[in-house]
This record gives C-alpha cells, structure tokens and sequence, in this order.
C-alpha cells in the first residue's frame, strides 16, 4: 500500500494536539487523516470504518486510550490495526499495561516532527501496510 | 511544539484557552473532593488526568515551570486517592490548591519570569511528594523500545 492510501485516526481531548498531529501527517502525504475527541467517538468511527492506524492519547473520557487499545485487539475486523499510543504518561506500570494489551508503539510527549515519523512509517513498515 | 505547524505565539493562545478550560474542571473536582472528603477521594483521578493533559501539552509548547507544577499535581492526587486518613487528604487538597491556583496564574501569564515563590512552591510540592513516598516509576524511550521488543 502507498502511504496517500493509508488511513489514519488521531484521538486525542487537546484540539490543540490532534489538530497539529495531523498536520504533520498531512505533511508527510497521508493524505486520509482523521480527528476523534475521545475514545468513545474512535470506536464508532472506527465500527463505521477501516483505519490502518491510530494514534491515540491515553487520558480521554469518555473512554481513555488504554479502553480503546482494548477494544480494537478484541473486535474481529480491526484487531490488526497499528495502534500507537501518544501520551505524557510514562510511569512504568501504564506503559507495560498498554504493551500487554497489543499497542505498536508509543511515543512519549512532547513529540517532534522527526519523532513521529520515525515511529509512525516504523509501524506502518514492521507490520506490512506500506511496502 | 515548535517544530510542528503554525507559530508558536499561536499555538499557546490555542492552548491557554483550551487548558484554562482544563483547569476549570480540575477547580470544581477539587471543591467537590473538599465537602466530603473521605467520600470523594476518587475523584481525585478526575484532577490526575486534567493535569496529565496540562502537562503534556505544556511540556509540547515548552512552557517548562505550567509542566512541572502540573506535573507534580498529576503525582500527589495519585496519592490522594490511596490516602488512608483524613489528615494525608487534607494535606493533599490543600497542595493541589496551590498548585492550581498556580498553574492557572501561570496559564494567564505565560510570558513572565519564574518568580521566587513559584520556585518555593515547587519545592514545597516536591517535598510533599516525597512524603507521600514519591513519584511512581518512569521508563524513558530506550527502557520502553526495550519493553516493546522484549515482548516479540
């Protein structure tokens, strides 16, 4: 798959940070990028579509990115989702939680243009979406 | 953020509105834990979370003294909710007051210089933490890439 046909799901409560995320994907050529408050509105969205990958904040109500992560490991047609987690939250026992439940990757804030990219095409490639 | 999108001056409007927003709900979970506080101190969970996202988007636009007051407002309302007397969460309340009621200063006035008695009230928070047994542990990004690759 070429990466303008990746789709890509941000979730994140700070409009500030999901807004500049995906202006940073959109500069990279995803061209499919999509913006979720919580992760309550991703699940829906997420029932009603496909997305190859997720960035997701961690600390969100309705439903945080932990109950997401969980969510999207369990359900039959999206279980094979990249799911990134992007999140302040760097005590050991959340971090090994979320790698327990399946996450890719995470990436810790504050985030960087290189940082992102490096983390984004690494899961996008290890699990086979982009050649 | 100031190596992602649009300029930074923008970026911190956009964000001090969005946080002070933030910092509201953090006030009112405060005043509630406050008139019943035994009851209450679940909600302290409510506070940890509006001041992880205070953080983590402070630390984004590196207003560094917002990230850490908040910061060490994220660690003790942890210890808030495992507090076993009235006593340990009354001395929570009352230093997650102060260092609210600091963050929201600092949110409104960004620009000015570290004063004297934001350094005081950091140590007076750092100290606090450190009598309720301190922070929880952290990994940085080598021990999480470790972690990750661990597992397969």
């Amino acid at each position: 798959m070429l990466r303008e046909e990746v789709s890509v799901l941000v979730v994140d409560d700070v409009n500030t940070m999901r807004t500049q995320i995906k202006l940073l994907l959109k500069s990279f050529g995803f061209r499919h990028v999509s913006l979720a408050s919580h992760g309550e509105e991703a699940m829906h969205m997420i029932l009603n579509g496909t997305f190859h990958l997720i960035l997701a904040d961690w600390q969100m109500a309705p439903m945080n990115g932990l109950d997401l992560l969980r969510f999207v490991r369990t359900n039959e047609a999206h279980k094979n989702a990249c799911f990134i987690m992007v999140t302040a939250d760097n005590t050991k026992e959340n971090v090994i939680g979320a790698i327990q439940l399946g996450v890719d990757d995470y990436l810790l804030k504050p985030l960087t243009a290189d940082s992102i990219q490096n983390k984004v095409y690494g899961v996008l490639l290890k699990k086979g979406v982009l050649a | 953020m100031t190596e992602l999108v649009g300029s930074q001056a923008e970026k911190i409007r956009e964000f001090i509105s969005e946080l002070s927003g933030f910092a509201l709900v953090a006030e009112y979970t405060l005043s509630t834990i406050e008139k019943d506080m035994e009851a209450n101190k679940s909600m302290f969970s409510v506070f940890s979370d509006r001041m992880l996202a205070i953080r983590g988007t402070a630390q984004q636009l590196e207003l560094k003294n917002i990230a850490e007051i908040a910061g060490l407002g994220e660690e003790i309302a942890v210890k808030g909710s495992g507090a076993e007397t009235r006593s340990q969460i009354r001395k929570c309340v009352g230093s997650l007051w102060d260092a609210l009621t600091t963050v929201k200063y600092l949110l409104e006035h960004h620009a000015e210089e570290t004063s004297e008695e934001q350094d005081i009230l950091i140590h007076r928070l750092q100290a606090t933490l450190k009598a309720f047994g301190g922070s929880r542990p952290k990994v940085d990004e080598d021990e999480i890439a470790k972690l990750l690759r661990d597992r397969g």
